[in-house]
């Protein structure tokens, strides 16, 4: 038995997490994942996740291509499962997700899980005359029409509650803006109970607008409590 | 034959009393009025002003403001949803008009301030602050606050938690436990000790060590269910049979939770 005290027993590990990038020690299902979001998967006409979502999950704010860098596992597989099953309405990346098999799935999900990048500028700045009310329907809710505060559910500041709950904080307003309207309008569907549905009919446009506002204007989460490689 | 007497006196009254509730009458509890609790502007500036707030600051973050009386992962608001505000999830504002009044729990006639003392006891499995200590004295003036414009001793409506009709069927856990699992386990996790995240409590324990004692109200399963059916799942309340939210209440509460601090083992 080492008589090491137990802080010094975890120095190398501690050090070699320090200095080795991530992906040094990202497993096989992450570098496939990789792969495939650098290249697609092989098949022919198959597109890069890498070509809106960027490799490292970055998203692209100016067409509304979500950051996905550091969301649940969980989370991604069951977002591309409803792509394709066509429970989310994404026409573009439907196609790009067709030809995926159950394991790429997976891969890819494990890949966008674990890494880190930091927030890109989004369209235009936060409009300071929605982020009072954003911010109060994102902490307070809008009780008198059923609608909770987003933090309830998204955790403190939008944070993420994994694994089924996206942090949405830092998230691009386009993409945020679009996923209510998709949720109010019945193009999404893929939300447990509907939990979504409701709340997003509930809200009004502006309503809806100032909650997208507010979410964008805060900076992302390094999730899940991995060491951040950026940093 | 008793029931055919019995019978025509209950048709008889029911003729009486066209509209299904009787009107109130002297020495009954008269008929719910409605209430709806001043907007958060109204909270004045001044050392009351400031009182309110930090009352409304416990009552969110508990663990935070009052964290040595609280023995679990719970806030004050993790049941009394809205910070306290919304009907049937025992407003502060129905409470704050409904002391000093006589529980059956304890025999006695207690006060607001002692009625809180019995959530951080039970219900947040701690210890109660002192009556006349910061935490109570912020958090009845929180209630009194939100109370401004209500009747006194009249019953509002939404006050307390749903009274649930007495079940058709005895409550069963193990029809619970598939209710539990495909609309509760997603928040509060299928082990039931709730959901984390970056290391703080995200969603509460409903069960375990971190969650509410046998003490609490919520250990009985007429209350949970009343609670469940109005509120749960969150922004989705009323969507449940009453059957179901009788089963999983029942099967909530068959899970181990600390032990009732009155009862020595």
């Amino acid at each position: 038995m080492s008589r090491t005290s137990p802080s010094f027993r975890f120095l190398p590990l501690s050090l070699f997490l320090l200095f080795f990038p991530l992906q040094s020690w990202a497993g096989e299902l992450e570098n496939l994942g990789k792969r495939i979001a650098q290249e697609g998967n092989g098949s022919p006409g198959s597109i890069a996740c890498m070509e809106c979502h960027r490799l490292h999950g970055g998203g692209m704010p100016l067409i509304g291509s979500p950051r996905i860098a550091g969301q649940p596992q969980r989370y991604i597989e069951h977002e591309i499962l409803g792509v394709r099953a066509g429970t989310r309405y994404a026409p573009i990346m439907a196609g790009v997700v067709s030809n995926l098999s159950r394991k790429e799935i997976r891969a890819v999900a494990s890949w966008y899980a674990i890494v880190r990048t930091p927030k890109l500028p989004d369209v235009s700045p936060p409009d300071p005359t929605l982020l009072t009310l954003g911010k109060r329907i994102a902490r307070k809710g809008m009780w008198r029409k059923n609608v909770p505060a987003c933090v309830l559910c998204h955790g403190a500041d939008g944070r993420g509650i994994p694994p089924h709950f996206p942090y949405i904080k830092g998230q691009n307003k386009g993409y945020l803006l679009r996923q209510l309207i998709a949720f109010a309008f019945l193009k999404r569907s893929d939300d447990p109970q509907g939990l979504m549905r409701g709340i997003a009919r509930r809200l009004s446009p502006m309503e809806r607008q100032a909650v997208a506002e507010y979410f964008s204007s805060l900076t992302p989460p390094p999730a899940d409590g991995l060491p951040d490689p950026k940093q | 034959m008793r029931y055919p007497a019995m019978l025509l006196l209950f048709s008889l009254v029911a003729a009486l009393f066209p509209a299904g509730l009787p009107p109130a009458r002297a020495g009954e509890s008269p008929r719910p009025v409605a209430f709806s609790p001043p907007a958060d502007r109204e909270i004045p500036a001044g050392p009351f002003g400031d009182l309110v707030r930090k009352g409304e600051k416990i009552f969110t973050q508990t663990g935070k403001y009052a964290g040595k009386y609280v023995g679990n992962d719970l806030t004050c608001e993790s049941c009394h949803l809205d910070r306290g505000r919304k009907p049937y999830a025992a407003p502060l504002w129905g409470a704050y008009v409904s002391y000093p009044r006589f529980r059956s729990k304890n025999m006695k006639v207690s006060r607001l301030g002692e009625r809180i003392q019995g959530c951080f006891r039970f219900s947040m499995n701690g210890t109660a602050p002192p009556l006349e200590g910061d935490t109570i004295r912020s958090i009845v003036a929180y209630s009194f606050w939100m109370a401004k414009g209500a009747p006194v001793g009249t019953p509002l409506e939404g006050t307390g938690i749903l009274r649930m009709a007495p079940p058709a069927h005895i409550p069963d856990p193990a029809r619970g436990r598939k209710v539990y699992e495909a609309r509760c386990a997603l928040c509060h996790s299928a082990d039931g000790l709730g959901t984390s995240s970056g290391g703080e409590v995200g969603f509460p324990p409903v069960w375990g060590p971190r969650s509410y004692n046998r003490g609490a109200g919520l250990a009985k399963v007429a209350k949970l269910a009343g609670f469940i059916k109005m509120n749960m799942p969150l922004s989705r309340g009323d969507t449940l049979s009453n059957r179901d939210a009788w089963d999983v209440a029942a099967y909530v509460d068959s899970q181990p939770r600390p032990a009732d601090p009155r009862k020595k083992s």
